[in-house]
């Protein structure tokens, strides 16, 4: 592979890049593979490096059906944190935080890890106990969390509406220091090079058509490009999972809804943290760019459109106002939707499924960007190993059955209030 | 400075009135009708701005909303600002001041520049490749710097102080875009009756009428446009609306449109809103938005002074100014000769520069008898002149144009540049229309329509005045008929156009060997074609990746003339043809939209509704101190002297316990059942059985949603055999209600029985305390007060001093309670009544503070212990689940999870000391300094200081908590740094056996 | 914005509506015994298919009636809706 480094730009300046080589091959795609990753998003590619690297399992195919990265690692919103309440989201989305630490180095890819810290406001002091419970919770697990007060906020956000006319007056937040963002598209690319650099074959724009089932085990994939024989197969397609699990006649406690997000047009720096809002459901961030990043709710309802409607936004953007009223001045400029995997206690699945070889990862609800490295991590050694790791022991598909679930928010089944 | 770049007696802006402005410091003047753009240009200002990466100087591209370089600070009255506006549509206005952006300490002297000297090591996706080590640096050092570099603008930090209005509108048509095609489709569609909305972004109508030397019938374009327009305006089914921009189109014929209402007035009134966003639902939508030209590509094709050479002749031609007076026309095709034969007969000698070997159409030849120097088979190579363009290198082709066979330097002020047209495809795209590729004039046009989108004139690819008319006339009728069926024909006139011939479908010049002259693609974002060659060198291909690795595309123009040439740049690189490489997807808006004008009305305290009691101006009078409780504002205790929160709620709470007090719980909710199988739907909804209830009397239900978690918990009352009184918590109201409609229409629709919300339709006082009868007795004369006459649960209809009033025996105190209830319109009398005939008692108001320290210390659950994640069990309520019957989430319960012996329960929970109060949210744990992560055992759901005992008393949910009493554990809040020893009690701390509200 | 035809009240922009979910779930019949995957089924499995999806909606500002619609969950086209006792 080559080295990227402030060194390696310099001597390539002199010859006008003409001397970069492909980040990633482009290679043929082979008649077998060990396993198959179904999915070029940021787990799928995430999930292929960590099983070339921890695991030395390299005779492995990403199966793409459009280009790399182009899913939900590139439509999001490009938040990390670990700020959850339940052991079982807070120790794996921290174990995912020292992964994000070390990342660029790890990858040799600069993925703009960013701890500017995540702040998440309170309008009432039943709130902020709310958030106390939380905080604690991420302390005695390890995990940094700070409450902040009114007057720190001043400091902090200035511009956010303190005064006697905000609807819901701000009483404090709750701070993950540690909380911050990363480019999204390095993140994709960065894997992509380094599990292509371990051997990894990334196959773009095939599609998986079918899979073979015999005897209950997996024996190979039916793709646009042919078909492949394979012993394990990793389904990393959140947003289309349901499609994908129907061909293998597997129903899930998944369904598919559009999420919008926008950015407003650059503007000189003077947001420095991630800031969501607690009298609604509205975060952003500014990004290096510039340009205000900004999301909230779901549609609300079934969508695999990579589009939403505006009376979202328009909700969503209301809260940003009351927020920062700051923001009414500024324009949107570009708005986009992803598709969600909203499972149905808002948690992820990482697990095996009663196919022999056939593994899942999904239900990612808003919050897959942040997993990726840990998503990739613990998928790769329940692939390897045949069984989830003590992070994602949890995550299994069965806690639907025993009543074991992680719902963070309280809402239940009805994914769209989310 | 004087308006030396300006024509006489040329353009549509009104001389009378000259208008002052300021850019950069400077004062200038223009006239009413320019724009900002205009009124520089007049004044010789070609400079006017920065690019996002390297800081290089430029000047105006465009002279609409494709301009992706003069994006200015604007700063208004008062001390608010606008960044990134669009110079070349802002229109001026008296005492209007702008500022360049992204340049320190001025846009003739820039430091950030120096990124443009060292270009070279900041090529596309540099960022990756870079700034990793060391680790930290990145957040500390690299990314601060990087920061400050980049941005345009600067945001206001201050809340906006202007208005947004919203405005719904159907119609039968609405055209987007006032051209030829779209006036013609507007007057066809009204003439036969249909209702049409006829929206054009720019101030003034017409489009290329504005501009072109046509006739239509017996006038000149523009003539006829303006005839068009006032006999549309003249029309009462048709709204003709001008700084208006159609940017979304959603779903099902949405089309969102914003309005520009003010900023271009001299003096507004304080009420004129800023911008009007227009929510219009269409049954067609024609959608006239014209095509914007492209630039061609060449060294150095960005100083200050290369213009598109349609933005050169609207300048010209509509504002009367001239963009150079040495000019020089690049193009690939026949459209800027009018820019050339604009600029001869304004007295001009402009030269052209054409990649192509001859035109013989009728403009070119029309060129060539007005002896306009043309140079065909040249090209422009590069270009010289920092801060502003001062010589240009034309090249003579060598055979198959890989090279130049001559070079020399040719002087000049200014560029007009034109690469060939492309069709405004965006609304089409974003109506979920599948692009297709037409070769002929090299750009994508709309494919089948997927709504009732209808896209015609140049926007799809048509660039003849003649068939944008009929196409107009053509499409105008027939949809409209479909609509009105009133077959009224208009007839397209006839008219005269020149012709034009083929294009040239070279664009991108070849660099003279061994030179390696920037040729930018995306001007805003310093997207060269060498950065797009380098992206497809490394691997990226598809148009997506080559967009988000290079930013070609994503700044606030959104590539409106650069996508196009990014494209062909791949195709060519790739040897593929377009339609394979595709193109990036169009999303709304079309242009950058005001955030306040999708926002509208709901801000500062409209950001939501706010729900007020009746009695609500009572508790103001009263010192009441409000806490919002969902949408609406509950009294959480009514201050006296300096007291805090914690002294007046002690001292409410304290006085019901000893005297009597009175609580507004109007916000409860409310909900009015009635029908023959009202009970058996009760029992289907709660956990516990309610076929056997008597009439008169009320019973605490708790339900669950069919998973099993406790959804909301209330009393309800039964007052006559088919009719029942369920009152909510007030956060769950709206959802209890939809929750029990679901059950009745889509799962039991076989059951007797209607809901409906009863929330407001009654104000509701609790009076609670020892004292409480004896008042109740004095409220209501005529009925048995007592404990025998309203049983605990108990109800009673009767009259407050005529008034009807339904009187409940519930209690959430503890206390001898009972919730007297009245029509809403009479709240604040029974409220006064009570305040009035408690006196002698004692009695005080209490709020939502007291309330809760009552509940808690009688271990009453609450929100925030049925959070959404607890059942039945946990909350001790296991008792009140049915054996014998179904209800909603019965069957959940059987999961091993939730049968588990050593599940949580709840406790109380009291300091080991006595004095100390436990945080809220606080966890308990075995050993407070245990190495984490420390396993938690539960957690403190709510404290209070209990007025009963005088210390603090907490709730908590605790694993294996029935197992636990008496045991001594911690509770630890390591925010507020707290580790408390605590022992763990029953969570019926006060009077434990009910006797009180039963006494 | 979605425009839904409610089968009591006409055409109305989505605001006015609130969504309800896949409308072929059946509730399983009160005190009847079924199997636990019967009732996980019912309670977390959904179908989810990317095309012709039949859901409910709730005209919750407005006759607050509960109905049907059938919608392409990729285009967001409704082909129609009918109230809950007729057939989409």
């Amino acid at each position: 592979m080559q080295k990227y480094s402030i060194f390696s730009l310099i001597k390539n300046s002199f010859s006008n890049h003409q001397n970069w080589e492909p980040a990633w091959r482009d290679p043929e795609l082979k008649k077998e593979y060990d396993v198959v990753i179904v999915g070029g998003g940021g787990h799928g590619l995430a999930t292929a490096y960590y099983l070339a690297k921890e695991h030395k399992i390299t005779n492995v195919a990403i199966l793409e059906k459009g280009w790399i990265g182009g899913g939900n690692v590139g439509r999001n919103t490009t938040i990390l944190r670990s700020n959850y309440m339940w052991d079982a989201n807070g120790l794996f989305y921290e174990y995912g935080m020292k992964l994000w630490e070390n990342l660029s180095q790890e990858l040799n890819y600069n993925v703009m890890y960013s701890p500017r810290g995540v702040i998440n406001l309170a309008h009432s002091d039943a709130q902020l106990n709310v958030f106390a419970r939380r905080g604690n919770s991420m302390r005695l697990n390890g995990i940094d969390a700070i409450m902040l007060s009114k007057e720190e906020l001043i400091t902090k956000i200035p511009f956010a509406d303190f005064s006697n006319s905000a609807r819901f007056p701000i009483f404090g937040a709750l701070m993950q220091p540690k909380g911050g963002t990363a480019r999204h598209d390095a993140v994709a690319w960065g894997y992509a090079r380094g599990a292509d650099n371990l051997g990894v074959d990334i196959i773009q724009h095939c599609e998986v058509t079918g899979f073979d089932v015999q005897n209950g085990k997996i024996i190979g994939v039916q793709t646009s490009r042919g078909n492949i024989k394979t012993k394990k197969i990793g389904l990393c397609v959140a947003g289309n999972t349901s499609l994908l699990a129907s061909k293998l006649n597997m129903k899930l406690p998944i369904e598919s809804h559009v999420l919008q997000a926008c950015v407003s047009e650059p503007v000189k720096p003077f947001l420095d943290h991630v800031v969501t809002f607690g009298a609604g459901h509205f975060y952003c961030s500014q990004s290096d760019k510039g340009e205000m990043v900004m999301g909230g709710d779901l549609d609300g309802y079934n969508s695999y459109a990579q589009r939403g409607n505006l009376p979202t936004l328009q909700h969503v953007l209301s809260e940003g106002v009351a927020m920062f009223p700051n923001l009414s001045r500024l324009k949107m400029l570009r708005t986009w939707g992803g598709i969600m995997d909203m499972s149905m206690d808002g948690s992820p699945i990482i697990d095996k499924t009663h196919i022999e070889g056939v593994y899942l990862n999904c239900g990612w609800c808003y919050g897959g960007f942040k997993a990726t490295p840990v998503s990739g991590w613990t998928f790769a050694y329940t692939i390897a190993q045949d069984h989830p790791h003590e992070l994602n022991s949890k995550f299994r598909l069965n806690r639907f059955h025993t009543g074991h679930l992680i719902d963070e928010k309280g809402v239940g089944t009805k994914t769209w209030i989310g | 400075m004087s308006q030396t770049y300006r024509l006489n007696n040329v353009g549509y802006i009104n001389r009378d009135k000259k208008i002052s402005f300021k850019f950069n410091g400077k004062k200038y003047f223009g006239y009413k009708g320019d724009t900002l753009a205009s009124a520089l240009l007049a004044n010789g200002v070609h400079l006017v701005g920065r690019s996002f990466k390297y800081h290089r100087p430029r000047g105006f591209v465009g002279a609409g909303v494709d301009e992706p370089n003069a994006k200015v600070q604007l700063y208004f009255k008062g001390a608010d600002t606008e960044p990134n506006a669009n110079a070349t549509e802002v229109e001026l206005v008296e005492g209007l001041i702008a500022r360049s952006q992204n340049c320190w300490p001025s846009v003739s002297f820039d430091f950030g520049a120096i990124n443009n000297l060292l270009n070279k090591f900041f090529p596309a996706g540099f960022y990756y490749k870079t700034f990793m080590w060391p680790k930290s640096f990145w957040y500390k050092i690299y990314e601060p710097i990087i920061r400050k570099a980049a941005g345009l603008g600067i945001a206001p930090l201050k809340p906006d102080p202007d208005k947004y209005e919203h405005k719904y509108e159907y119609c039968d048509v609405l055209v987007a875009g006032s051209g030829p095609s779209g006036l013609s489709s507007a007057l066809a569609a009204a003439k036969n009756g249909a209702r049409v909305i006829l929206a054009e972004d720019k101030v003034r109508f017409g489009g290329s009428l504005l501009t072109d030397e046509v006739t239509i019938g017996n006038k000149k374009g523009k003539e006829w446009a303006d005839e068009i327009i006032s006999q549309l305006k003249s029309m009462p089914n048709v709204i003709v609306k001008n700084r208006s921009q159609v940017f979304g189109y959603y779903d099902h014929n949405m089309m969102v449109m914003c309005e520009r209402t003010k900023d271009h007035i001299e003096n507004p009134s304080e009420f004129t809103p800023r911008q009007k966003l227009w929510h219009i639902r269409a049954k067609e939508v024609i959608i006239s938005t014209g095509s914007i030209e492209r630039p061609l590509t060449f060294g150095n094709n960005d100083r200050p002074g290369i213009i598109l050479a349609s933005a050169a002749r609207e300048y010209m031609k509509v504002y009367g100014v001239l963009v150079g007076k040495k000019p020089i026309i690049f193009t690939n095709n026949d459209s800027a000769y009018d820019t050339a034969i604009d600029f001869k007969k304004n007295g001009i000698d402009p030269i052209i520069v054409d990649t192509r070997n001859d035109s013989q159409s009728s403009v070119a030849n029309e060129a060539k008898s007005l002896n306009i120097s043309i140079k065909f088979f040249c090209a422009v190579v590069n270009t010289k002149g920092y801060l502003r363009l001062n010589s240009a290198t034309i090249g003579k082709f060598n055979s198959d144009k890989s090279d130049y066979e001559k070079l020399e330097n040719i002087s000049c002020d200014c560029i007009c540049v034109s690469g060939n047209w492309t069709p405004t495809v965006h609304l089409s795209s974003q109506s979920g229309n599948k692009l297709k590729f037409n070769e002929t004039i090299d750009a994508f046009i709309p494919n089948q329509s997927k709504q009732n989108e209808n896209t015609i004139g140049s926007a799809k690819g048509s660039f003849t005045l003649k068939e944008s008319l009929e196409d107009g006339f053509k499409k105008g009728f027939e949809l409209s008929n479909k609509i009105t069926g009133k077959n009224e024909k208009s007839i397209t006139p006839t008219s005269n156009e020149k012709n034009y011939g083929q294009h040239d479908k070279f664009w991108c010049m070849p660099l003279p060997k061994k030179k390696h002259y920037k040729r930018f693609v995306d001007f805003q974002n310093d997207v060269a074609v060498s950065d797009i060659e380098l992206a497809v060198r490394e691997g990226f291909k598809s148009i997506e990746h080559v967009k988000r690795y290079t930013t070609l595309g994503m700044a606030t123009d959104q590539g409106k003339t650069s996508n196009l040439s990014g494209l062909q740049l791949v195709s060519d690189i790739e040897k593929k043809i377009i339609p394979e490489v595709g193109h990036t997807t169009f999303r709304p808006p079309y242009t950058p939209i005001t955030i306040g004008a999708i926002v509208g009305r709901e801000v500062g305290k409209h950001y939501r509704p706010t729900r007020k009691s009746p009695i609500h101006e009572w508790h103001e009078k009263n010192n009441a101190v409000f806490v919002d409780a969902g949408l609406w504002l509950r009294p959480r205790y009514y201050k006296k002297g300096n007291e805090n929160l914690l002294e007046a709620s002690t001292r409410e709470a304290r006085n019901v316990r000893k005297n009597v007090g009175v609580c507004d719980v109007t916000s409860l909710g409310k909900i009015d059942i009635k029908g023959a199988d009202s009970a058996e739907f009760l029992n289907r909804v709660y956990t516990n059985a309610w076929m056997k209830l008597p009439i008169g009397k009320g019973r605490y239900g708790v339900m669950l949603r069919e998973d099993g978690i406790v959804f909301d918990d209330g009393t309800t009352t039964r007052i006559s055999e088919n009719h029942f009184h369920m009152t909510t918590t007030t956060a769950q109201a709206a959802n209890v209600l939809s929750h029990l409609e679901y059950y009745l229409q889509v799962v039991w629709p076989e059951l007797d029985v209607n809901v409906v919300s009863a929330t407001e339709q009654w104000a509701g006082a609790a009076l609670a305390g020892p004292n409480s009868r004896k008042l109740l007795g004095k409220l209501f004369k005529n009925i048995d007060v007592s404990n025998e006459g309203i049983q605990f649960m108990g109800y009673k209809e009767s009259d407050l001093f005529g008034v009807p009033a339904r009187i409940f025996r519930i209690s959430f105190s503890g206390e001898l309670a009972y919730e007297i209830n009245v029509e809403s319109d009479y709240g604040i009398f029974m409220w006064k009544k009570i305040i009035e005939l408690g006196k002698e008692m004692n009695i005080e108001p209490y709020g939502t503070e007291a309330l809760s320290t009552l509940r808690i210390e009688m271990g009453h659950v609450a929100g925030s212990e049925i959070d959404g994640r607890v059942i039945s069990s946990d909350l001790s309520l296991e008792g009140m689940l049915s054996k014998k019957k179904d209800f909603i989430g019965k069957r959940s319960l059987f999961r091993e999870a939730f049968v588990n012996p050593n599940r949580e329960k709840i406790v109380g929970v009291i300091p080991i000391d006595k004095k100390t109060m436990i945080p809220e949210g606080s966890h308990l744990v075995n050993d407070g300094n245990a190495t984490l992560p420390n396993p938690k055992l539960g957690h403190v759901s709510a404290s209070c200081w209990s007025v009963e005992y005088n210390n603090p008393f907490s709730l908590a949910i605790l694993k294996d908590g029935k197992n636990k009493i008496g045991e001594k554990l911690y509770a630890v809040s390591p925010l507020k740094n707290k580790n408390i020893p605590v022992e763990i009690i029953s969570s019926h701390y006060v009077d434990p056996k009910g006797e009180r509200v039963r006494s | 914005m979605l425009e839904i035809k409610c089968p009591y009240c006409g055409k109305r922009s989505q605001n006015e509506f609130s969504y309800g979910g896949d409308a072929k779930i059946k509730r399983p019949e009160l005190g009847k015994e079924i199997s636990d995957k019967e009732w996980d089924n019912f309670v977390y499995y959904r179908d989810n298919p990317k095309g012709k999806h039949s859901e409910l909606w709730h005209h919750i500002s407005g006759c607050r009636q509960w109905f049907k619609v059938s919608r392409d969950t990729a285009s967001h086209e409704i082909f129609k809706t009918a109230k809950l006792d007729e057939d989409l």
